[in-house]
């Protein structure tokens, strides 16, 4: 396994893809021919140390399936988790705590392997930061206390000092997302709210795929290697001394894309003495 | 072979899920979906609180009031469930090219197998169906994606009745290991008595078995058995097809285990499904038949016509073997359905080269069943028959009904 890159007293990097189970990552050649989806794993691992599974957001997360999946992963194989969609997109306000409380029963395998470095709560482009937004979220921060959370903004409103402020006195990350230029979206973060975690996820800047809403097109991107650079020396290097763990994401997953695009990411942090 | 992609669609307790969308009073209660007026009629369908109660489909009315008597009942309205089912076929023909319908009670497999490039993911896929669904349809279905129609299935009766599971290709095995055998389709009445037995209750305990030592207790399904508890299901998404399936049944006037009392009623809904396949002018190349014994248990088996057929001799031939095949237990039976599905247009006629017979046996029969009928059109469904069915009805026969 590879792809954890280290710093001399700097922080330790990893570096992953969101999601791994792709059929089309079997004909873009990078699982070899009639891969299974439930045997990607231990593949996936011989080049990533990290994975963030997006499969938890449609299904509420099990502990006997999941406990298989820690099991088929190479020790020292780390997890990122996002948050069910019945937390974030699909709340039903009277059964929301039975749920998280479902979650962390489910998340639990990871937990005990101390395999979990994140749960990803991401929330919708329509969660704006209104009374109520700001007192759910709250409270379903309180429910997951004791889980490494990040929480990634949809929405412009929460960009504020306080909102900052807040997650760092709760040790949440604010996730730092690469996405196309468009003015609903969120602009290019620098905020380190949690020194022991920095999250970030790269969506690809494919515009007019994310506006037509499209999965396929919305993450159908491939950094040049100059972006990447660009990235890494103006957003990550700066900021270098104030986290000690960070977690990139490539989302776009299209094509294996987010595959390339992690391994030019290693080998730039290699560059760059990580 | 590369991996495929199945998604199963299954609104739980449909009848109960499309008489609730017609009549909101219904909901948050226990509600029985049968036929009012006779203690032995059997139940429909039943909500989950009825469910809870230990009400189950195909028991006599009187003992699923005595088990849940706060139950309020509705008569069953095949016709509502038949257009609410044509509704989910169409929100779902959009996302898979290979579409169907198990009954016409729900459930639905779509085969996305390589479609990922045009919609994405199979569980983003599935998800944003089932989303539309509760949008559009006001129905709340469970989602599971699988490699293949067993798995999906199964994991569709983990979660029942409301949630979603997927499970990859290669962990077939794995994930059926931990469940009771009871959630295996095809794994009822006397398979489980015999495995329960042998002090075997879940699917991992069965799989230590090789195919060979199952066929000791279970003869030629014991190969069957074998690739079941393994997640093994090579059968194909059946295309969708305009009128996916046809069912008919019938409830006995007296409950019974005398042979010919049976055929005689499965005869008669061979000819109705007959009749109504040429109507439509469909061949069926699959029967289903159900049975429901007094005692409330079920057993069914199906029968399949690689060409089709919509010949009520043909079909009645199929419809015994089913029956000689499901009619395992001396306990009587009370009712029958048989469904026809996997229709498809009429085989091109080809005559013979060399007929073993001139103007074969084969051909007298279809021409026999033709008369039968244009007359049957001409003066009623009533209006001719077998002599000896009529010989039972006189004796006191069964209603036939066309149900989903």
């Amino acid at each position: 396994m590879s792809g954890e890159r280290s710093g001399k007293n700097g922080p330790s990097i990893l570096v992953g893809t969101s999601g791994y189970s792709y059929a089309e990552w079997v004909q873009a050649g990078f699982y070899p021919p009639a891969t299974q989806s439930g045997r990607m794993l231990p593949f996936y691992a011989r080049h990533f140390p990290v994975t963030e599974l997006n499969y938890t957001w449609y299904q509420m997360p099990r502990a006997e399936p999941l406990e298989r999946l820690r099991a088929g992963a190479p020790a020292g194989f780390f997890f990122a988790a996002k948050l069910t969609r019945s937390l974030t997109h699909e709340v039903d306000p009277a059964d929301w705590r039975r749920q998280a409380s479902l979650f962390r029963e489910g998340i639990v395998p990871l937990v005990q392997g101390r395999q979990l470095l994140a749960v990803l709560v991401q929330l919708p482009p329509d969660f704006e930061r209104t009374a109520g937004n700001r007192r759910y979220l709250a409270e379903l921060l309180d429910s997951l206390a004791g889980l490494p959370l990040a929480v990634e903004f949809r929405h412009r409103s929460w960009l504020h000092d306080r909102v900052f402020a807040e997650l760092e006195r709760r040790r949440a990350s604010l996730v730092w997302v690469d996405e196309p230029e468009l003015p609903h979206l969120l602009p290019p973060l620098d905020v380190v709210t949690n020194p022991e975690l920095l999250y970030v996820r790269f969506h690809g800047r494919n515009a007019a795929g994310w506006r037509s809403g499209v999965m396929q097109k919305k993450f159908d991107y491939l950094y040049s290697e100059a972006e990447l650079r660009q990235w890494l020396e103006e957003r990550l290097l700066p900021r270098r001394g104030l986290f000690s763990r960070g977690l990139l994401f490539f989302n776009n997953h299209v094509g294996a894309q987010a595959v390339t695009n992690g391994r030019q990411m290693l080998s730039l942090l290699g560059e760059a003495g990580f | 072979m590369s991996e495929r992609s199945i998604i199963h669609f299954n609104v739980a307790d449909f009848a109960v899920a499309v008489e609730r969308l017609c009549d909101s009073r219904l909901r948050g209660r226990p509600l029985l979906v049968v036929q009012p007026g006779s203690a032995r009629a059997p139940v429909y369908d039943m909500s989950e609180e009825a469910f809870g109660c230990g009400v189950r489909k195909g028991m006599d009315l009187g003992r699923a009031l005595k088990l849940c008597p706060e139950a309020r009942l509705v008569a069953p309205h095949p016709e509502r469930y038949r257009r609410a089912m044509a509704d989910l076929l169409r929100a779902a023909r959009p996302w898979a090219p290979r579409i169907e319908v198990e009954s016409e009670s729900g459930h639905l497999f779509l085969d996305v197998t390589g479609c990922h490039r045009l919609f994405g993911p199979p569980p983003d896929v599935a998800w944003r169906l089932g989303r539309l669904v509760r949008r559009d349809l006001g129905l709340s279905p469970i989602w599971t994606v699988g490699p293949n129609k067993l798995v999906a299935k199964v994991a569709s009766r983990l979660v029942k009745p409301l949630g979603e599971y997927i499970v990859g290709g290669g962990e077939e095995e794995a994930f059926l290991a931990p469940r009771p055998l009871h959630l295996l389709p095809g794994i009822e009445g006397p398979d489980l008595l015999c495995f329960h037995d042998f002090g075997l209750y879940r699917a991992g305990q069965v799989a230590a078995f090789s195919a060979r030592q199952l066929a000791v207790p279970f003869g030629r399904r014991g190969s069957h058995l074998y690739d079941l508890v393994r997640g093994i299901d090579p059968s194909p998404v059946a295309p969708w097809e305009e009128a996916g399936s046809l069912g008919f049944e019938a409830c006995l006037a007296e409950d019974s285990n005398d042979p010919a009392v049976v055929e005689r009623e499965l005869l008669v809904l061979a000819e109705t499904a007959a009749g109504a396949l040429r109507r439509l002018r469909r061949v069926a190349r699959r029967l289903t038949l159900s049975l429901i014994y007094s005692d409330g248990g079920r057993a069914g088996q199906q029968a399949a016509s690689s060409g089709g057929s919509a010949n009520d001799a043909v079909l009645f031939d199929l419809a015994r073997g089913a029956l000689l095949r499901a009619w395992k237990r001396r306990q009587r039976l009370r009712f029958l359905r048989l469904a026809c599905d996997r229709l498809a247009p009429p085989p091109p006629l080809q005559l013979e080269l060399f007929p073993a017979q001139p103007a074969g046996h084969q051909h007298r029969r279809q021409r026999v069943a033709d008369a039968v009928a244009a007359v049957r059109e001409r003066c009623g469904a009533g209006s001719i028959g077998r002599a000896h069915v009529f010989a039972g009805s006189a004796q006191g026969g069964a209603s036939v009904a066309a149900g989903p």
